[in-house]
């Protein structure tokens, strides 16, 4: 026992030494292995394919019941709101980003900090959509990430200051960056989040160890697309060919579709997966046509951002059902065959499975209880088949009174908003944090915008059931059947992660991380926080032991509207943390 | 070295400080103080919150604030015998927004940022009173009041382009500029059955579409009728035009501009009262207008009122 015990503070020691000499570099192999290594969490997503499993089984569901916490970290500040980021960990260190755009270094094994850095934003800034950010990248020496004011900033993993600074989009015109970037053969992969006039999303490759733009890809039809050699921008065609063949006038230019939620990665097809966000502007009765590429995915060349193939989840979008949710690739086993497949749970509720070499439609099915938009979609292209009197208004057609109400279901909030499902390829099911809430949208006939005159849409968002609006669904992709349901009374905002241990875990914004019986539903284990939880947690292993780590921090979308669902959420506290688990060394199966 | 990072934080203080409007707030709470009428006073200054880059009503030239509502802010703080000074304002995505990011709660990002009075803000009973879809007041933290100038449409053209304009149908052959996202880009965008919707350019502003016009992409522009008189004054826009058309269609034709304060602090909201109803009355602010070269209507609010010769007198007519 001694020996062990004195072999154990050695070995700690030897890492100590090592540490401080200066972290390891991730490599490119570390990135794409990362969904099988279990020593580290090296990507957003827990591997660049999004799926969110981890092999590890210490956990299992028959000692889930006693983790328990071993740290806790605070962010500190008055800057509280949403925390949405899921941390990484590699060599005994947890980076981990905050909101306003901060980023910690802090001791896995201890929780103690090793450094800060807090994003100098500039005055007047108006970021579109909270201030929320959702995770690191790492690269060499380096922990990259995005900001409010639309840079992306790479530091050096032992101290944590700036190496290179580099502008992705101009904040004053309302750009921003929320979500994590992505490393792929050295290249940092990152998206635009934007307002709701006025831009245009476009994906953007960066050199890893110099900041250095490589390639840029507009979202919208009719923006050309430029690869960058040796400080020129050399034309690499025109996103969906020429402008206006989906689009009136020249709204293309002005079209929308950010690329907000960032994107996930397939190695075996070599191929980005980004999804795009609602077209502008939002009355769709000004824009007649599909408007390309809004509330898509794309699957894009990693080498020079050319588009290989899209498929559009809402096309004429008039609900605010942004394309952006996560596309995860998954080996489907269809009739004994394996399929390369992916899938998507839309803000619209219906669940998406395409083919991920060519993006062919394979199946579509809702995964939340009533959709009111649509009365389907088209068995072979997935196409929405729209419902009659389904689509809001046009406000130009009020003549000074409020007009119809229509209904819409799911609310634009989604089915599924931002927040990462998980993919099980032992069970073979999805687990898909989803919400039932339905909106109310008429024409606001008293509307006004900087000193003018407008016409404006009112809207009122509200629970579809009187005892819960969240609900994480186990989907399965082959036959589109929900196996098990978990309701939630406040609205589910927070990423899933799923483990070989048959396990489920998430956060609610009552403040709990759970962990489901991946196979069942059954709630096997409740920790409170202090604070809302949505972020994704991780997993990894240290010292032979299994961890597990959340942020709690309630905010996001949720609480900045108001009408109904704002009763079931307004007496939640905001916090600031990082919380981390592991089970006892004695609870530990011994088999 | 200590003494040096503290010279570099004092530094760094300093500069925020200034580029900042005013940091009246309480630095260790990050809340705005509650600056009251007595406080204003006792402050020796008036923070007026005016939107950024908006001209003819409120801009920047050389680092100093210019326009329509920033002098007619000077006189509201002379009123009230206090400095002038600048609270700029980045437009959201509605009025709701302003007011909250501005006058009553501050924006999340900067909150101890609070202007003392906003301008600018659309004077409207039926706006002041909107209820949500629970039965709120939607605007119960604010007092709108003190309207001060009756705003509308208008279009201005290219004569060598078009040869009148006296209706908008025309520019169903004719390229239009509008500032993309206000009620100029839906109207035309959806008016006439959408007629008119392909030839409809969009631009960050009136000024830039001007711009467009003045390199001949387009016949004619959309926006606020101060917006067009002011950028038909600039020398190199001399030969455009001024339309007389009507917007058929278009629910609010012309609206009231005043003021908005935090409803907690209406005995300054009846300071300002008292001194805008003054200006108004007296004809200085048809003046002001006047002397900016921009055409001036009394407001309605004015008009239900005011006896024939009182009315002559606010327009600046006498």
């Amino acid at each position: 026992m001694r020996s062990s015990k004195f072999g154990i503070r050695v070995a700690a020691g030897t890492l100590a030494l090592t540490v401080s000499c200066g972290a390891l570099a991730v490599t490119d192999e570390d990135i794409l292995n990362d969904a099988r290594t279990t020593e580290d969490v090296v990507t957003y997503g827990m591997g660049l394919s999004g799926q969110r499993f981890s092999p590890l089984d210490h956990l299992t569901t028959d000692n889930v019941r006693y983790l328990q916490p071993v740290w806790a970290f605070s962010f500190g500040n008055e800057k509280m709101r949403g925390q949405e980021a899921q941390p990484l960990v590699k060599d005994g260190v947890m980076y981990v980003s905050a909101s306003y755009s901060r980023v910690y270094a802090i001791d896995a094994r201890t929780g103690e900090e090793r450094w800060q850095y807090d994003a100098r934003l500039p005055d007047g800034i108006m970021p579109c959509c909270d201030v929320v950010n959702r995770g690191v990248a790492l690269y060499g020496d380096k922990v990259i990430f995005g900001t409010l004011d639309a840079k992306l900033v790479a530091l050096n993993r032992d101290t944590g200051k700036p190496m290179w600074i580099k502008k992705v989009a101009d904040y004053q015109a309302g750009y921003a960056i929320t979500a994590a970037p992505m490393i792929v053969k050295g290249k940092v992969i990152t998206g635009v989040s934007g307002g709701e006039f006025g831009i245009v999303g476009k994906v953007e490759a960066y050199d890893a160890n110099t900041g250095e733009k490589l390639w840029t890809r507009p979202t919208v039809e009719g923006h050309m697309g430029y690869v960058y050699r040796d400080g020129k921008a050399i034309e690499n065609g025109i996103s969906g060919g020429q402008a206006g063949r989906t689009w009136p006038g020249d709204m293309w230019k002005n079209g929308g579709a950010a690329t907000w939620l960032g994107g996930t990665y397939d190695a075996d097809t070599d191929t980005l997966f980004f999804g795009t966000g609602n077209p502008a502007p939002w009355n769709s009765h000004l824009r007649p046509g599909d408007n390309l590429f809004s509330s898509s995915r794309l699957a894009i060349d990693p080498d020079d951002g050319s588009i290989k193939w899209h498929f559009q989840t809402t096309p004429h979008d008039g609900w605010d059902y942004d394309g952006v949710n996560e596309l995860i690739a998954f080996d489907l086993n269809e009739n004994g065959r394996t399929v390369k497949a992916a899938a998507t749970a839309d803000r619209n509720g219906f669940f998406y499975v395409l083919n991920r070499e060519n993006g062919a439609f394979i199946r579509g099915f809702p995964f939340v209880d009533t959709i009111t938009w649509a009365k389907g979609l088209d068995p072979d292209t997935g196409r929405p088949i729209y419902a009659e009197g389904g689509r809001p208004g046009d406000p130009s057609k009020s003549s000074g009174g409020k007009g119809e109400t229509v209904l819409a279901q799911p609310a634009f909030l989604g089915g599924k908003n931002w927040m990462p499902m998980a993919y099980n390829p032992g069970t073979g099911l999805f687990y898909v944090p989803s919400n039932e809430w339905a909106m109310d949208i008429w024409n606001e006939p008293v509307s006004y915008k900087k000193g003018a005159a407008f016409l404006g849409a009112g809207f009122t968002i509200r629970p579809a059931n009187d005892d819960y609006i969240g609900v994480l669904r186990a989907m399965d992709p082959t036959t589109g059947r929900e196996v098990w349901r978990y309701e939630n009374t406040a609205p589910l905002w927070g990423g899933v992660m799923t483990t070989a241990g048959n396990l489920v875990f998430t956060g609610t914004p009552e403040g709990y991380l759970k962990a489901f019986d991946a196979r069942t539903g059954k709630e096997l284990y409740r920790f409170n926080t202090g604070s809302g939880v949505v972020g994704s947690p991780i997993t990894w292993e240290m010292d032979g032991e299994q961890y597990v780590s959340v942020l709690s921090g309630w905010g996001g979308a949720v609480p900045l509207w108001g009408g109904e669902v704002a009763k079931v959420v307004k007496h939640f506290n905001q916090g600031g943390m990082v919380w981390t688990f592991k089970l006892p060394r004695d609870r530990i199966a011994s088999n | 070295m200590k003494a040096m990072t503290l010279v570099l934080t004092l530094l760094l203080a300093w500069g925020q400080a200034r580029a900042e409007t005013t940091g009246d707030g309480n630095a260790l709470l990050n809340r705005p103080s509650d600056r009251t009428y007595d406080v204003i006073l006792a402050s020796g200054y008036l923070k007026v919150g005016v939107y950024r880059d908006f001209p003819p009503y409120s801009y920047e030239v050389d680092g100093e604030p210019r326009g329509i509502d920033v002098a007619l802010g000077k006189r509201l703080a002379e009123g009230l015998g206090v400095e002038f000074r600048v609270h700029w304002i980045t437009p959201d995505e509605n009025l709701g927004d302003d007011l909250r990011n501005n006058v009553w709660k501050g924006h999340y990002l900067d909150r101890q940022r609070l202007a003392d009075v906003m301008l600018r803000v659309p004077y409207d009973t039926e706006y002041a009173y909107l209820r949500d879809a629970t039965g709120e007041y939607i605007n119960e933290q604010v007092v709108l009041f003190g309207p001060y100038q009756q705003e509308t449409w208008q279009i201005a053209y290219d004569p060598d382009q078009l040869a009148e304009v006296d209706s908008v149908a025309v520019f169903q052959y004719h390229p239009i500029g509008v500032e993309i996202d206000t009620l100029p880009d839906f109207y035309l965008s959806s008016g006439l059955g959408g007629r008119l919707r392909d030839q409809v350019r969009h631009y960050r502003n009136v000024r830039a579409a001007f711009a467009a016009m003045a390199r001949g992409e387009v016949s004619g522009v959309m926006g606020m009728r101060a917006e067009i008189d002011h950028e038909l004054n600039w020398p190199g826009h001399a030969r455009f035009r001024a339309a007389d058309t009507g917007f058929p269609g278009i629910v609010r034709q012309r609206w009231d501009v005043g003021l908005a304060i935090k409803h907690t602090h209406r005995q300054l909201g009846y300071a300002l009262e008292g001194v805008i109803d003054h200006l108004v009355r007296s004809g200085a602010l048809a003046a002001l207008f006047a002397a900016e070269g921009l055409r001036y209507s009394v407001p309605q609010y004015y008009r239900a009122f005011l006896a024939p010769d009182a009315l002559a007198r606010a327009q600046g007519q006498r």
